[in-house]
């Protein structure tokens, strides 16, 4: 019985868009009908039904208020003007139909009700929304001006900029600590809402504390609630900021316990407070460090990976978070020009292509220029000569080429002096020296190898 | 509370799973703790339909292959690991750490201020100094300091980042080698390895994702714990391979039986399992399919890839590898053919460099300079190799021992000893590492005058394994495995990346 409840009261948000759309269809088909009445028989019956699914609305309401423990003082509003709704719905109905019971109504003329029916229509409606989706939904995509003209809250997110030039001389007050609680507290703790007696906004509200007293235990942070609330299980209900709102990330955790344990200094700068560096290191600007391109594309299909892995040969995203791919034959020795067909499915994706002791030949070179977003290409211990090389120029992305064992002919590298972005290339057993290739692109470094560790006496010395 | 316990009730009811086939389950059930076995049914019913869940019958691939590739959390900087273990804990005063000021203090007393609270393995009543045994020189553009027991490495300086002030809360080797391995000096951890295996699988089908190599005669103290998987699925633990005999024991058929017939025999077991699979649907019966057809095909690859006479004679040369025994020059040449190949993770261990000071062979001035002379050329080989072939952008090598050793000689039973020797030291010891993501030719951290502690970027043992799995990709604080109830990590609650030594 109890799932049933549940359930219908979970389909509370659907049923309400019946009453709705009678209401409407009925107040629209009234002002069209407004000076010939005819349609009075099918409205009396659109508000019949009307008054029917917004009775069956209030149910499910009541029962979803039930089910999902709202506190009454939130549905209030919505609960009465739902159930005026449907009272109205029925005395609309009643009207129409002429029945004497109701002929107090006909002391206002129709227009007015109707206009009054539509007010109390959209306000049921608005207070239902507001329960779902927060009482700031409508408001929050404002420009920050307008929504101060309007009279609400502006919030704005304060960031942390740090860099390893000013750091130790950012306030560790103004600079740090009040941007993490400005974006993670005060949206409840400002002095218009002061949850718990709290404000969080200012160095008085957070020295004043709130209604269970202080917030900061002098030097204290494991006795501060300021800290403590944030480590607090997420189930705890004294666990801040709630549950649902967004949360301090691990590193502004640490930070406020540092500056509490610290003596939660207002007005030092962080070298004066003595904390260490590392607690602000992840504030610093990160500089990029993924490998591959820096751009959005979209997942390669499932079904095309499978395929492809049938015939031995590896596609592996390069991480989680990334939709590019690396691509490998290491267990497919035998895979040849003929194969790659199969891999155009994916091209997009592809950024790491290791085709190492394959049966490739220079005519795979055609088929790798097709491949956008290429960023290491093995080729080494392949039959490849590097004839067609000049075709990956335009990869703008080709980072690094191994090509380390193959038959390249030192003359096909002059190719690379066109290459963008390439950085390391790769030659060891190959015709290539220093002497006989020749390249001017001060970008790539080139590893020859024929790394030499001759014979030195004290190799075969035993002490 | 109420979710701990669930979870260890969930653990509990996944193991039996694993382990008992539904004809265990129906043995037990008439043997009346079938009760207990039918909570789990309704534990596995939807509550809203009390319908028992839909029945899977696809399986991810890790369920089949157990070392089948994931991805990491974000982009790795390396695909491999190359851990280079000097078991016995070599000294970091004769190698890497530079200390003039302990020459001039060479054989006076040890302050008792640095004695007071601290144990030491051996060291008795108060001992005295011992300055640096070997000669220092600043080598490469880095100008990092490499004594002349490491003649060849001066090559590669440039190359590596050294840790100079690594600590570790262990003084004996075997706890040690288990922290430094395991992040725990309790048995029962994963190690490295098998974390890293089991997070991130292993390319090549033929070979096992984690492979060890020993040399100097002797296992780790630790024993096989330090390469072993802990709580994980023993898949992942370390397959130890020899570069003496057979590669791997047991792995060649017994003698009078073909490989035909190697392959028949797999084949009727294979079927059988596949009907037995048809029966019951349980995933682990397609992993043993999977294991039985793995070993099938090792039975070729490893022998291919663990024979080093193949290899150019200037390779060998450069190594300085002796084909036919056991040495640290081979493993590190199989390491890198290991690696070539797409073994995930290869961990050498050498053994000997516990330099006590009791026999000539353990003496700081002598056979710690032959272990050196050991290590140098295959190290530096290592380096450069992997470098022209372009693996050392994919690979990291991680350079170490379970501690340091102290600025005191040894006292042991508060004599002199026939040799020079120090003793076990865990407050501050010299590690490097090499390869991707590394920054190259950087020196982190500090020790004081004397090299006892570190005074300035001192980093744990949690803070290497925070690193190493930084660079392949993980973040060490979300990679955990569920056991006993709670998650596990590599780290365990500690760790912090060491951004100083990363490009």
């Amino acid at each position: 019985m109890d799932v049933l409840k549940q359930l219908l009261g979970r389909l509370h948000p659907l049923v309400v868009h019946l009453p709705i759309g009678f209401i409407m269809l009925g107040l629209l088909l009234q002002a069209y009908d407004r000076k010939k009445k005819e349609y009075n028989a099918v409205l009396s019956l659109i508000y019949l039904w009307a008054g029917i699914s917004a009775s069956l609305a209030c149910l499910t309401g009541y029962l979803q208020y039930l089910g999902e423990g709202y506190a009454f003082d939130t549905v209030k509003w919505h609960l009465w003007s739902g159930i005026a709704t449907a009272l109205f719905s029925f005395l609309m109905y009643a009207q129409l139909k002429g029945i004497q019971a109701v002929d107090f109504l006909s002391k206002l003329p129709m227009v007015g009700w109707s206009v009054f029916f539509f007010i109390l229509v959209s306000f049921t409606g608005h207070q239902g929304g507001n329960i779902t989706h927060g009482e700031d939904y409508l408001i929050k995509p404002l420009p920050n001006s307008i929504k101060s003209a309007l009279g609400f809250d502006t919030f704005e997110e304060k960031e942390i900029s740090l860099n390893e030039t000013n750091w130790q001389e950012a306030l560790i007050y103004e600079d740090v600590i009040k941007p993490i609680l400005n974006n993670k507290c005060v949206s409840c703790h400002n002095p218009k809402k002061a949850k718990g007696e709290l404000l969080l906004n200012s160095e008085e509200g957070i020295l004043k504390g709130g209604e269970s007293g202080a917030v900061i235990e002098a030097s204290k942070a494991s006795e501060s609630e300021l800290f403590t609330r944030l480590v607090l299980p997420m189930d705890n209900d004294d666990h801040m900021p709630p549950e649902g709102k967004s949360q301090p990330s691990k590193e502004e955790i640490q930070l406020v316990r540092a500056w509490i344990d610290a003596g939660s200094p207002f007005e030092k700068t962080i070298a004066e407070s003595s904390l260490d560096k590392a607690l602000f290191l992840s504030f610093f600007p990160q500089k990029a460090d993924f490998d591959y391109p820096d751009i959005e594309i979209p997942a390669a299909s499932e079904e095309h990976i499978k395929t492809i892995e049938k015939t031995g040969v590896h596609v592996d995203p390069i991480s989680k978070s990334s939709n590019f791919l690396s691509v490998s034959c290491i267990n497919q020795a035998a895979f040849s020009d003929t194969d790659f067909e199969a891999l155009l499915p994916i091209k997009e994706q592809v950024s790491r292509l290791d085709l190492g002791h394959t049966k490739i030949t220079d005519a795979a070179f055609s088929k790798l220029a097709e491949l956008p977003n290429l960023t290491i290409l093995l080729l080494d211990h392949t039959a490849i000569t590097g004839k067609d090389l000049h075709l990956l120029a335009p990869l703008k992305h080709l980072k690094s080429i191994n090509l380390t064992g193959t038959a390249l002919k030192p003359e096909h590298l002059e190719a690379l002096n066109e290459f963008k972005n390439l950085q390391r290339l790769y030659l060891f057993g190959t015709e290539a020296t220093p002497e006989s290739v020749k390249l001017n692109n001060p970008k790539i470094s080139i590893d020859y190898g024929n790394y030499q560790l001759p014979p030195i006496p004290s190799d075969t010395i035993v002490y | 509370m109420k979710d701990q316990i669930e979870r260890l009730i969930q653990e509990q009811l996944a193991r039996e799973a694993q382990e008992k086939t539904r004809r265990h389950f129906i043995k037990s059930c008439a043997q009346g703790l079938g009760g207990l076995a039918l909570s789990s049914i309704f534990m596995g019913c939807d509550p809203l339909t009390k319908q028992p869940k839909k029945s899977t019958t696809t399986f991810s691939e890790r369920d089949l292959n157990p070392l089948a590739t994931l991805p990491p959390h974000y982009g790795p900087k390396v695909k491999s690991v190359i851990y280079l273990h000097m078991a016995g804990a070599p000294s970091q005063l004769e190698m890497f750490d530079y200390k003039p000021k302990l020459h001039s203090l060479d054989g006076q007393d040890c302050p008792q201020s640095l004695l007071a609270g601290k144990k030491f393995a051996f060291i008795k009543g108060t001992p005295k100094l011992m300055g640096p045994q070997a000669e220092f020189k600043q080598e490469g553009d880095s100008g990092n300091w490499v004594s002349n027991f490491m003649p060849h490495f001066k090559k590669v300086v440039d190359d590596v980042a050294f840790l100079k002030a690594v600590h570790t809360d262990q003084f004996n080797h075997g706890p040690a080698q288990l922290f430094m391995h395991t992040g725990s000096a309790r048995l029962g951890r994963p190690s490295i390895g098998a974390w890293a295996t089991y997070g991130l699988g292993s390319e090549n089908q033929n070979l096992p994702g984690f492979v060890v190599l020993t040399s100097g005669g002797n296992t780790p103290d630790a024993g096989k714990s330090v390469w072993g998987s802990g709580f994980l699925p023993s898949v992942y633990q370390g397959v130890q391979c020899r570069s003496k005999g057979d590669p791997v024991l047991y792995l060649e058929d017994p003698e009078g039986i073909s490989r035909d017939l190697k392959k028949s025999t797999i084949d009727a077991i294979t079927k059988i399992n596949k009907e037995e699979y048809a029966k019951y649907a349980d995933p682990e019966i397609l992993a043993r399919i999977n294991q039985y057809e793995m070993a099938y095909r090792m039975q070729i690859a490893v022998p291919e890839v663990m024979n080093i006479n193949n290899e150019p004679e200037h390779i060998k040369e450069m190594y300085g590898v002796e084909p036919g025994k056991e040495s640290f020059a081979n493993n590190c040449l199989l390491a890198r053919k290991l690696v070539e190949d797409g073994v995930r993770f290869v961990q050498l261990f050498d053994w000997g460099w516990d330099s006590h000071g009791v026999v000539r062979s353990g003496s700081i001035d002598k056979g710690l300079r032959n272990k050196c002379t050991q290590i140098d050329r295959p190290i530096t080989a290592l380096i450069m190799d992997l470098k022209q072939r372009g693996l050392l952008d994919d690979t990291l090598i991680v350079w170490g021992g379970e501690f340091g050793r102290t600025p005191m000689q040894e006292n042991r039973g508060n004599k002199k000893m026939p040799f020079k020797g120090r003793d076990h030291h865990g407050d501050a010891f010299t590690m490097w590492m090499a390869g991707g993501g590394i920054k190259k030719g950087a020196s982190h951290g500090q020790t004081d005058d004397i090299g006892f502690s570190g005074i300035e970027g001192r980093v744990s043992v949690h803070d290497v394994h925070a690193t190493i799995l930084h660079l392949l990709g993980f973040d060490h604080e979300e990679f955990t495995y569920e056991f006993q109830g709670r998650p596990f990590r590599l780290t365990d609650v500690e760790g912090n990346i060491i951004k100083e030594i990363l490009s």
